[in-house]
């Protein structure tokens, strides 16, 4: 693994750099203090420091509203969607968004593979870059490090302001070629980038407690909070539920049918015709959430669902907080095992 | 044949008129669809029946209450368009306060001459088959509901709060910006048009079902307005339907 | 984990592009359901099996899942049974022979027939449950020598309310099936019996070692049905259920169908009761 040296200020000379080898997708800056992944126009533009897009980079491979099928009702017939797979070069991904893609990979593509996302996901490439963590950030307690270089051809690690820029794979290489600003180098560790927000176990264990949780009080409390807005699913780079729905044009004649994105979270998500609600309760409903970040796959994949992005907790209203549920279920958990002891 | 479709006119400010009239070239292809037999009151002819009556505003007075029921019964199906006519509206925040007070505020000395009524959606009066709501209702999701109509299949149903489509379109969240805003609590459907131009929603297409008030309540007022303006806000297109 | 250089492009797939069915043949059958035979494009077959289901679409309108109700040994055509209680099933009470339904499918785990060849099957269907369970029975009856006894239990709300009435009849008449149909609501002209389907089980005289339950129903029921099957003493591995959840895709991915840590779409909708009794959201 080869490392170089790369001045901040040459940053930008290497994003244009990159436009050879596909459209650059990179993190600007959105709102008063928010960020999104935007194809870049002005490598200028292109925000180095920033915690978290609004929307994660799932939106580029599962985007947010899709045409599945075109159709005509007059006969009856439709037609399919062609998808586009120009290469493309994410820049500027932070670790977990990068472990999030792997997971969404799984989603996706085990069982029947979807060929709308893997069209969309081939001819990708990926450009990392380090994080300096805030209040949300927890990612290194569900096992992703700032440095964690997995799914990268390139990363950038801020040292010192400027960056060191790893090559991992040959297409990190080749989309160096011809690019004279960096400079072979030593690798350095960069101490001092602390994670504040952390869940006390190491993710290993969380399966356990979660097993023993699915009654605890924890979720009557969190669900007195939750207003049922969806917001923390939507954001969640590893969440993949979607809703279809046809719509048809003012001429009532053409339509689409469209998938977009779905939240369990929702009250109506698991209802059916004749009123049956299969998750009635906002406790059913947000006990299903953790479940399936800390359990569910978990016990199958052996990997939290949950890439601790932080976008759950800072984009919810209620200010509900993912690993303080999950720190309060750990404490619940030790009392009862203290109290088993001590009947024992 | 073509549906024979008419509009009515309630107590409303008319904001959902003048929307229709808006649509312009969509018009023209609503028409295809359609045969307009009465309009306000442009349009003489009373038809002794219709396919789809629209209606619009509340229902306040006596005198409002008979001619719903005369329209009801001509109509086969009756769709209530607008948040006055699908839950009372802004007109409802009336309701709050004691019925003379309100006359007096109104009509001053002559409060007497004029019988008024706390301001009902016209489903509390008739039958509503289906609902346009918003404030002013949309083009497009008045649209929708016609083509729906017209193709015999059900109108959307909006089960999902602002939020969904607000976060679709990777708006940033007002609360983040230090505003507080309804929609999470309120059913969704506009597109999120107001957090999209950066306006925080009033609410105005209504509460969803089981809404989380306390927990709607303790967002807003932990996001700094007193917990007075927290329920005026949370009231004032939706009196009707949230309990305090 | 899948990864991404694990999947080749062919063997990806088109999850979501029905394929257009002529219906050649419908007819309503009580007030509120309407039956259909239908026939893939060019002579090809569905190759189902029983308990499956199909994602049927109407274009303007949607999708919602249906199980195909015919048995897998008639050949080249399916049938479909369908409730009107909504938006697409309120469009599809229209179609008539002629028209064309998208189909996506067939989905899902069906019942396991390896494991019923030889078996006693017992069936107990609650209303529209009959529909998929229709399918097995006829697939019963088709190989009818490589199964024991084939016993059916069959419950709805009135008389009317009765689906497959012609069928009931042949079945009632042979001698190798042994149908039990009870109405919770009676009318004058009902002879048979009344209650809900749990009356029906007490009395059952049941080889335990070799029966296999199939149930089927409104979700109500599952829980008094097994409920009764346990006082007999039927183990929980010898119970199938077919449960229904609401359903998008129907392959795995738009997450609406899910039961805990199970995709009703993928692993199910046939389950084998030993397997989701420890599912706190199965029944
Ligand atoms: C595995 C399976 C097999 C089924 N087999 C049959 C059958 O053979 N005959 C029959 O009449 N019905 C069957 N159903 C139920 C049928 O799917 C629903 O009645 C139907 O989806 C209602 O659609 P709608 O558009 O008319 O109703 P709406 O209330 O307008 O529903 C809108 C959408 O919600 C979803 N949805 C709503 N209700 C259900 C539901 N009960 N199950 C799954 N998704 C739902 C669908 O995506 C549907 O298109 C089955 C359901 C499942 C899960
Ligand atoms: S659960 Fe929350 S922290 Fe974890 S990946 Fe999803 S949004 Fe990020
Ligand atoms: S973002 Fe917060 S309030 Fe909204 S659904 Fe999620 S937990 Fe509930
Ligand atoms: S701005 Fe309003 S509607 Fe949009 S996500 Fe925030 S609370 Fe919801
Ligand atoms: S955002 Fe809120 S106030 Fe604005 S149109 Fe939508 S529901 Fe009405
Ligand atoms: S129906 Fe979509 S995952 Fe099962």
């Amino acid at each position: 693994m080869e490392c170089f040296s790369l001045l901040r200020s040459d940053v930008p000379a290497l994003i244009d750099h990159l436009g050879d080898f596909g459209e650059v997708i990179a993190p600007h800056g959105k709102g008063d203090v928010s960020y999104s992944f935007e194809v870049v126009r002005d490598s200028s533009d292109v925000v180095l420091d920033y915690n978290r897009t609004l929307l994660p980079l799932k939106k580029m491979f599962l985007p947010p509203v899709e045409k599945l099928i075109g159709f005509s009702l007059k006969n009856e017939s439709y037609e399919q969607v062609d998808v586009a797979i120009a290469p493309r070069v994410f820049f500027g991904v932070h670790s977990y968004e990068m472990q999030s893609i792997l997971r969404l990979d799984h989603s996706m593509l085990s069982g029947s593979a979807e060929s709308n996302y893997f069209k969309r996901r081939q001819s990708s490439r990926f450009v990392g870059i380090s994080f300096e963590p805030d209040e949300f950030h927890f990612s290194e307690s569900v096992g992703v490090v700032i440095e964690e270089m997995e799914g990268f051809d390139l990363f950038l690690n801020e040292v010192d302001d400027d960056f060191q820029l790893y090559v991992l794979t040959d297409n990190g290489q080749e989309m160096l070629n011809g690019f004279d600003k960096i400079n072979l180098t030593e690798p350095e560790i960069v101490e001092g980038r602390n994670f504040k927000k952390k869940i006390r176990y190491h993710y290993n264990r969380l399966p356990r407690v979660f097993q023993y949780a699915y009654h605890s009080d924890v979720w009557a409390d969190v669900a007195s909070r939750c207003v049922g807005c969806g917001a923390c699913t939507l954001t969640c780079p590893t969440c993949f539920c979607f809703d279809v729905q046809d719509h048809v044009e003012v001429t009532a004649e053409d339509g689409m049918r469209q998938r977009s994105w779905d939240s369990c979270m929702l009250s109506t998500f698991a209802e059916v015709a004749g009123g049956e609600n299969f998750r009635e309760k906002t406790i059913n409903r947000t006990r299903h959430r953790l479940f399936r970040k800390f359990k569910y796959i978990t016990d199958e994949e052996g990997l939290p669902w949950c890439v601790g992005c932080g976008r759950c907790t800072a984009f919810c209203p209620a200010g509900i907080s993912m690993p303080d549920i999950v720190n309060e279920l750990i404490q619940e958990d030790e009392k009862a095992q203290y109290h088993r002891t001590v009947r024992v | 044949m073509k549906p024979q479709v008419a509009f009515f006119d309630f107590t409303s400010c008319e904001g959902c008129q003048l929307n229709k009239l808006n649509f312009e070239n969509d018009l023209l292809d609503i028409l295809k669809h359609v045969d307009l037999v009465e309009f306000r009151e442009a349009m003489d002819d009373k038809a002794d029946h219709y396919d789809i009556a629209f209606i619009e505003g509340s229902i306040t007075s006596p005198s409002c209450v008979e001619r719903i029921h005369d329209i009801r019964r001509r109509s086969d199906i009756l769709v209530a368009l607008g948040s006055c006519a699908v839950n009372g509206g802004v007109n409802a925040m009336k309701n709050l306060h004691p019925i003379d007070d309100v006359r007096e505020t109104v009509y001053g000395d002559d409060k007497y001459l004029f019988a008024t009524l706390p301001a009902m959606a016209v489903s509390s009066v008739v039958k509503v088959d289906y609902e346009v709501r918003g404030c002013p209702m949309t083009q497009q999701d008045f649209l929708k509901l016609l083509i729906a109509l017209v193709l015999g299949k059900q109108p959307p149903k909006y089960g999902s709060p602002v939020c969904v489509e607000c976060k679709l379109k990777e708006n940033e969240c007002l609360y983040n910006r230090g505003m507080v805003c309804l929609g999470p609590i309120t059913r969704g459907g506009c597109d999120a048009v107001c957090p999209s131009f950066g306006q925080f929603c009033t609410g105005c297409r209504g509460i969803l079902d089981n809404p989380n008030i306390d927990g709607m309540l303790e967002v807003m007022t932990s996001h700094g307005i007193s917990l007075d303006e927290a329920k005026k806000r949370m009231l004032l297109y939706n009196s009707n339907e949230v309990q305090l | 984990m899948k990864r991404l250089q694990d999947v080749e492009h062919h063997e990806t797939e088109d999850l979501y592009y029905p394929t257009m069915c002529k219906v050649t043949g419908a007819r309503q059958i009580t007030d509120m359901e309407k039956w259909y035979e239908l026939e893939m494009p060019e002579g090809t077959s569905l190759g189902h099996s029983p308990g499956q289901f199909v994602e049927v679409s109407a274009f303007g309108i949607g999708e919602a899942p249906i199980s195909i109700s015919s048995s897998p040994s008639k050949n080249g055509k399916f049938e479909l049974c369908i409730r009107q209680v909504g938006t697409l099933t309120n469009v599809l009470k229209n179609y008539e022979t002629g028209d064309m339904m998208g189909i996506r499918g067939p989905f899902g785990q069906g019942y396991p027939m390896d494991n019923l060849f030889g078996k006693d099957i017992l069936i107990v269907a609650g209303g529209i449950g009959l529909v998929p369970l229709r399918s097995l029975i006829n697939y019963v009856l088709d190989n009818r020598k490589n199964f024991g006894r084939l016993i059916i239990l069959y419950g709805a709300k009135t008389p009317s309310e009765l689906l497959f009435t012609e069928e009931l009849k042949v079945w009632e008449e042979r001698d190798d099936v042994e149908l039990h149909v009870t109405v919770d609501q009676p009318d004058e002209t009902w002879k048979g019996n009344t209650g809900v389907i749990t009356t029906l089980i007490p009395s059952l005289d049941l080889k335990l070692n070799t029966t296999i339950a199939a149930i089927t129903g409104p979700p109500v029921m599952y829980k008094f049905v097994v409920m009764s099957l346990k006082s007999k003493q039927l183990p929980d591995d010898q119970i199938y259920l077919s449960l229904e959840r609401r359903m998008k895709c129907g392959v795995g991915k738009c997450g609406h169908c899910q039961i805990n840590g199970v995709y009703c779409c993928q692993d199910g909708p046939v389950f084998n009761y030993a397997d989701i009794k420890p599912l706190e959201e199965a029944l």
